[in-house]
């Protein structure tokens, strides 16, 4: 039984990064299909649209720092905590990367029409930002409770 | 084709649908969208080419009678999969199908017998037992039909190809609805397009008329004089 709970906490460690580099994979993949068919109906303006093609990467990195928050001995005490936060931060950078791509299509394709509201475009993609801080943050907080290996 | 990047790749490539709307000719051309419509897949190529065979009248022959286009619509009901895209097929031959019952009328017809294929949707058989009835007591469904009626008796044939115009884009939009990056929104601008198309030749025509009218009023007597010169 200790050997999986500790497998949960190598598991929580490592989940911020990954999912969170699934999460901005497909977020820019999303933003990127965008801007490629914007650049073939648009004459200019090519490099805002690449440009916003790579907003949802910033989750990939949140996840980098959560995971070496949490790297430490992973032990029978600290592993459901590792988990509990590792997973659920990778989640919400998933969530968070999809979501800002679909976003960044939007702003792509409304800028794409009227140029003038390009910035005013990216601000639902900004909200969505936002609230992966919030997990980011608060991953980052609350990872300082963990009891480290030995109960200290 | 499931890969969702690919329409969102394609409709991000063609302008948006009110920027159609508002151009007196589509922004694109015929050639330039069908090349955009390459990347769909070989069963939605298809269910798209079904679709505007039944709904875009330059694919439907002059000579061909109600029953057949009924029958082509059927066909073309069973054999597309997609549930919205089955919507917008209804949504606009229903239309049509009160035009057909309006012109019908209009020449003195009577109601269509029941079991005849005269027109397509749900409305068929409400409007032939309400044949009388101004708007076929569709008001709450159809409230343009008492327009499109009166239009219709005063020979008013652009202003009329206008208003069904609009429902059909009105219809095309609603069934739009969340309908961003994916076939049905592809379905729903191909239909767009065709409607802009459609009515910027109405608008071209209507410009020679008048044109021609400006011309007359302007030469005034000379234009009897070269007028009588050709004859």
């Amino acid at each position: 039984m200790n050997e999986l709970v500790v497998a949960l906490g190598w598991v929580g460690i490592y989940s911020p990064m990954a999912i969170g580099a699934i999460g901005s994979s497909i977020g820019c993949a999303l933003a990127g299909a965008a801007a490629c068919g914007a650049m073939l109906e648009t004459e200019g303006g090519y490099g805002r649209f690449i440009g916003l093609t790579a907003l949802p990467s910033s989750f990939v990195i949140y996840g980098i720092v959560v995971m070496f928050t949490l790297n430490r001995e992973v032990t029978p005490e600290n592993a459901g905590a590792l988990f509990g936060i590792g997973f659920f931060a990778g989640l919400a950078f998933l969530y968070a990367g999809i979501y800002q791509g679909r976003s960044c299509a939007d702003a792509i394709n409304a800028a794409k029409e009227k140029p003038e509201i390009f910035g005013l475009s990216i601000a639902p993609a900004a909200i969505i930002e936002g609230f992966a801080v919030f997990a980011f943050v608060f991953a980052l907080v609350v990872s300082a409770g963990i009891p480290a290996a030995g109960g200290s | 084709m499931k890969d969702p990047n690919v329409y969102i790749m394609l409709m991000s490539s063609l302008p948006s649908p009110e920027a159609l709307f508002l151009a007196k000719r589509p922004p694109l051309s015929r050639l330039k969208l069908d090349r955009r419509l390459r990347v769909l897949a070989p069963e939605h190529a298809r269910a798209l080419r079904l679709t505007e065979k039944v709904v875009h009248w330059g694919d439907i022959p002059l000579a061909a009678t109600d029953a057949e286009l009924v029958a082509r619509a059927k066909m073309a009901a069973r054999e597309i999969e997609n549930e919205t895209v089955r919507l917008l097929i209804r949504d606009r031959l229903e239309i049509r199908t009160c035009m057909a019952a309006l012109r019908r009328r209009l020449r003195g017809e009577p109601a269509p017998a029941s079991g005849t294929d005269w027109g397509f949707g749900r409305w068929t058989r409400h409007i032939a037992r309400n044949w009388t009835e101004t708007s076929f007591r569709l008001d709450a469904v159809f409230p343009w039909l008492r327009e499109a009626d009166k239009l219709l008796k005063d020979g008013e044939s652009l202003p009329l190809q206008r208003l069904i115009l609009q429902q059909a884009w009105k219809s095309a939009k609603r069934r739009k609805g969340a309908h961003q990056y994916d076939f049905e929104a592809v379905v729903v601008y191909v239909l767009m397009w065709n409607i802009v198309d459609r009515w910027g030749r109405y608008d071209g025509e209507k410009a020679v008329e008048r044109f021609d009218r400006l011309a007359e009023a302007a030469l005034g007597d000379h234009a009897k004089l070269f007028g009588e010169g050709r004859a």
